[in-house]
C-alpha cells in the first residue's frame, strides 16, 4: 500500500530524514515512533505530498506522490500534528467543504459526513464555531477530516497530544477501528500508546528507522528469560545458594523496598525456563519466595536504550 | 477550483474583509462621485474612477492579505495542499474569488452613471472603456496581492509588501526616466538580471553546475551581442521597468481608446504573478 525507498530529506546540512526504507501492507495500523526532533512529522509531510524529498520515492497505492500528486492524494487523509480547521466554520460546514474537495459526491455526502461525526462522537455538535470548540474536539473534527472520502491510507501525526485520559481511550478505539478499514500510520512519541493500538511499531530516531516489528516482539528481543526474584533472607546466603545449585548466565542482588527481603536479577540463555528450579532450590534452603516475575522491558526501555544509542540496537 | 473558491466567497462574507473592502470602497466611490459629479456638475464619470484607482494600493491588501497567510498561520494550506485538488486550481479558485468580490463592488458603481443619464449626455466611450481597464486593473493588483500572500504567513506583512508593490508601481515612471541609458550602464543591469535569475535557479534547484552554465551562457550570449550589436542595450533598464508600469497604461483607456495591446498586457501581468504564485507553492514541491 505505502512504499518509501530511501528517503531523504535535508534542511541545509541537517539531515532531518535519512535513507529510510520501509513498506506498509494494506490494513495495517503502524505507529512511529521516535523522541521529538526524530523525523516523523517530516516523514508524514513527505507521504502526504505537503512537501518533497531531497531524494528517494514515497508510493502510495502503486502511484508515486511526486509523479501524479494529484492522484496519490486522492488515496490518503491527513490528520496533521495542528488539526487543519477553520476556526470560523462550523464543524458541519468545515466536513462539508473537506467532502468538496475530495471530490465526494454530492448525495453520499450528507451520510458521509453523518456517519464520520458518528466514529468520532461529535455527532451532537454539528452547528457549533470550530473555534469555540476545545482542543480535544478540534482533534476530532481534524481526524473526521481525515477520514472523509474514505481513503485507502490515513496518516495521523501525534493523534492523541492534548487529549484528556478519557479523549485518549476513546481515540485509540477510533485508531483500532479504523484498521478494519483502513491503512493507518501515526506516530507517536509515547509509548504505551503505540503498543496498544499498533499492529507494527517502526521507531525513528535521527531520521533513521533503528527498530522495527510487533510491539511483543520489540519488548521481548531485548530482554529474553529476565527474571526478577524478591527473597526473604541474607543477600550473600541466598546468592550463594543459588550459585552452588544453578548455572545461570548473570545474577545480580540489590536491597528491596520491603526490609529484610532481597530482590535479585537473574538473566539465563534463551531457551530456557529456570523459575521451577529457581523455586526448589530457595524452598530447600528455606528462604521464602515472595515474588517472581519475568522481567519482559518496557518499550520505554527499549526505546531509551536505542535512541541514545544503547548496544542491543542490531539484533532486533 | 470551484470548491476552493465557494470556500473563500463564504470567508469574505462571514468575516470582515469583504465588508470592509465594500464599504471603503463603495465609500472611496461616494466621495468622488460627490466631488467631481455632483458638486462639479460634470457627467465625466470616469474621472471619479481614474482617482480612485490611486487608492487601490490601500484597498487592494485588504482583499489578498489573508487569501494565503492565514491558510499558512492556520496550517489549513497542510489540508489544502494534500487534498486531491491541483496547486494551480487551488490558487486561481482564490484569485477568482477576490477578483469577484471586487467586481461586485465595481458592480454596484454602476448605479452612478445611469443616475447622471438623467441629467444630460454622457461621453459613454470614455466611461465604458475606464471601466474596462479599471477592472483590469484591479484584476492585476489582486494578482501582485496573492503573489505576496503567498510568501508570508504573517497578513500584516501580506498588507504591507502589496502596498508598497502597489505604490511603486505608481512610481515606476518617475523611477524610470531617472535611469541611465548609456549602453554600458544597460550591459552591467542585464548581466545583474542575468545573475540574480541564476541564483534563483540556484535556490530553487540546488544544482550548482546546472545553475553556472546558464550563467555563463546567458553571460556569453549578452556580452557576444554588447560588442556586435549593443544597440539592442540601448536603455534597455527603462525599457525594463516601463514594462511594469500598470499605471501608464490606464490612461488610454480613460480617454475610450480600446487596445488589444493593453488589455493583453494586464491579463499577462496577472497570469505572471499567478503563475508565480503557482510556483512558490509547487517548489516544495521540487527536489
Amino acid at each position: 500500500m505505502i512504499e518509501v525507498k530511501s528517503l531523504t530529506k535535508n534542511y541545509g546540512v541537517r539531515k532531518a530524514i535519512d535513507d529510510l526504507n520501509f513498506s506498509i501492507e494494506a490494513g495495517e495500523i503502524v505507529g512511529f515512533l521516535g523522541p521529538n526532533g526524530a523525523g516523523k512529522t517530516t516523514a508524514m509531510n513527505i507521504m502526504t505530498g505537503f512537501i518533497a524529498a531531497s531524494s528517494g520515492d514515497v508510493k502510495i497505492n502503486g502511484i508515486d506522490i511526486l509523479a501524479e500528486p494529484e492522484l496519490a492524494k486522492a488515496n490518503i487523509g491527513y490528520l496533521p500534528d495542528t488539526p487543519p480547521v477553520y476556526g470560523d466554520m462550523r464543524v458541519c460546514e468545515y466536513l462539508n467543504f473537506v467532502a468538496d474537495i475530495k471530490g465526494v459526491r454530492k448525495r453520499n455526502r450528507k451520510a458521509m459526513i453523518e456517519d464520520v461525526m458518528r466514529q468520532v462522537n461529535i455527532s451532537e455538535m454539528p452547528r457549533r464555531l470550530i473555534k469555540n470548540l476545545s482542543r480535544g474536539y478540534r482533534q476530532r473534527v481534524g481526524l473526521a477530516q481525515a477520514m472523509i472520502g474514505e481513503p485507502k491510507v490515513i496518516i495521523m501525526d501525534e493523534p492523541t497530544t492534548g487529549l484528556d485520559p478519557k479523549q485518549i481511550i476513546e481515540m485509540r478505539d477510533v485508531i483500532k477501528n479504523l484498521g478494519k478499514k483502513h491503512t493507518v500510520i501515526l506516530s507517536s512519541h509515547i509509548m504505551q500508546e503505540v503498543s496498544a493500538v499498533c499492529d507494527r511499531v517502526l521507531i525513528i530516531n535521527l531520521g533513521k528507522i533503528v527498530a522495527s516489528g510487533t510491539p511483543e516482539h520489540l519488548s521481548h528481543g531485548l530482554h529474553k528469560n529476565g527474571i526478577h526474584v524478591r527473597v526473604k533472607g541474607k543477600p550473600d546466603k541466598i546468592l550463594s545458594a543459588l550459585t552452588d545449585n544453578l548455572t545461570l548466565k548473570s545474577t545480580s542482588a540489590e536491597p528491596a523496598k520491603e526490609p529484610g527481603t532481597d530482590d535479585l536479577y537473574f538473566k539465563d540463555d534463551e531457551n530456557s525456563d529456570k523459575r521451577e528450579e529457581i523455586f526448589y532450590c530457595m524452598a530447600e534452603n528455606n528462604f521464602p519466595i515472595l515474588m517472581m516475575k519475568s522481567t519482559e522491558i518496557s518499550l520505554e526501555e527499549i526505546f531509551l536504550s536505542l535512541t541514545q544509542g544503547g548496544s542491543d540496537v542490531a539484533r532486533i | 477550483m470551484l470548491p476552493v473558491y465557494k470556500k473563500e466567497m463564504r470567508t469574505y462574507f462571514t468575516q470582515m474583509p469583504g465588508y470592509i473592502f465594500l464599504a471603503f470602497f463603495l465609500l472611496l466611490i461616494g466621495i468622488f462621485f460627490t466631488l467631481v459629479n455632483v458638486r462639479g456638475a460634470d457627467g465625466n464619470f470616469q474621472h471619479v474612477l481614474s482617482n480612485v484607482i490611486i487608492f487601490f494600493f490601500i484597498l487592494m491588501p485588504v482583499l489578498t492579505m489573508r487569501i494565503f497567510s492565514e491558510e499558512a498561520r492556520q496550517k489549513t494550506d497542510q489540508l489544502l495542499f494534500t487534498s486531491p485538488l491541483s496547486i494551480t486550481g487551488i490558487v486561481l479558485g482564490k484569485f477568482f474569488a477576490a477578483l469577484t468580490l471586487f467586481l461586485i463592488g465595481v458592480a454596484v458603481t454602476a448605479v452612478m452613471p445611469f443616475l447622471l443619464r438623467n441629467y444630460g449626455e454622457l461621453p459613454v466611450n470614455q466611461i465604458v472603456g475606464t471601466y474596462i481597464g479599471f477592472c483590469l486593473f484591479g484584476m492585476a493588483c489582486i494578482a501582485i496581492g496573492v503573489f505576496i500572500s503567498v510568501l508570508t504567513e504573517n497578513q500584516i506583512i501580506a498588507a504591507v509588501g502589496t502596498m508598497a508593490a502597489i505604490f511603486i508601481m505608481f512610481l515606476i515612471d518617475a523611477i524610470a526616466a531617472s535611469m541611465p541609458t548609456t549602453t554600458i550602464a544597460s550591459f552591467v543591469f542585464v548581466i545583474f538580471v542575468i545573475f540574480a535569475v541564476t541564483s534563483v535557479f540556484y535556490n530553487s534547484t540546488r544544482k550548482i553546475s546546472a545553475a553556472v552554465i546558464v550563467g555563463v551562457i546567458a553571460v556569453v550570449i549578452a556580452g557576444g551581442l554588447y560588442f556586435f550589436n549593443n544597440l539592442i542595450f540601448d536603455g534597455i533598464i527603462v525599457r525594463t521597468l516601463l514594462w511594469f508600469s500598470i499605471y501608464s497604461r490606464f490612461s488610454s483607456f480613460t480617454r475610450g481608446i480600446l487596445r488589444v495591446s493593453d488589455i493583453a498586457y494586464y491579463i499577462s501581468f496577472a497570469a505572471l504573478f499567478i503563475y508565480f504564485t503557482v510556483n512558490v507553492i509547487e517548489k516544495r514541491r521540487w527536489r
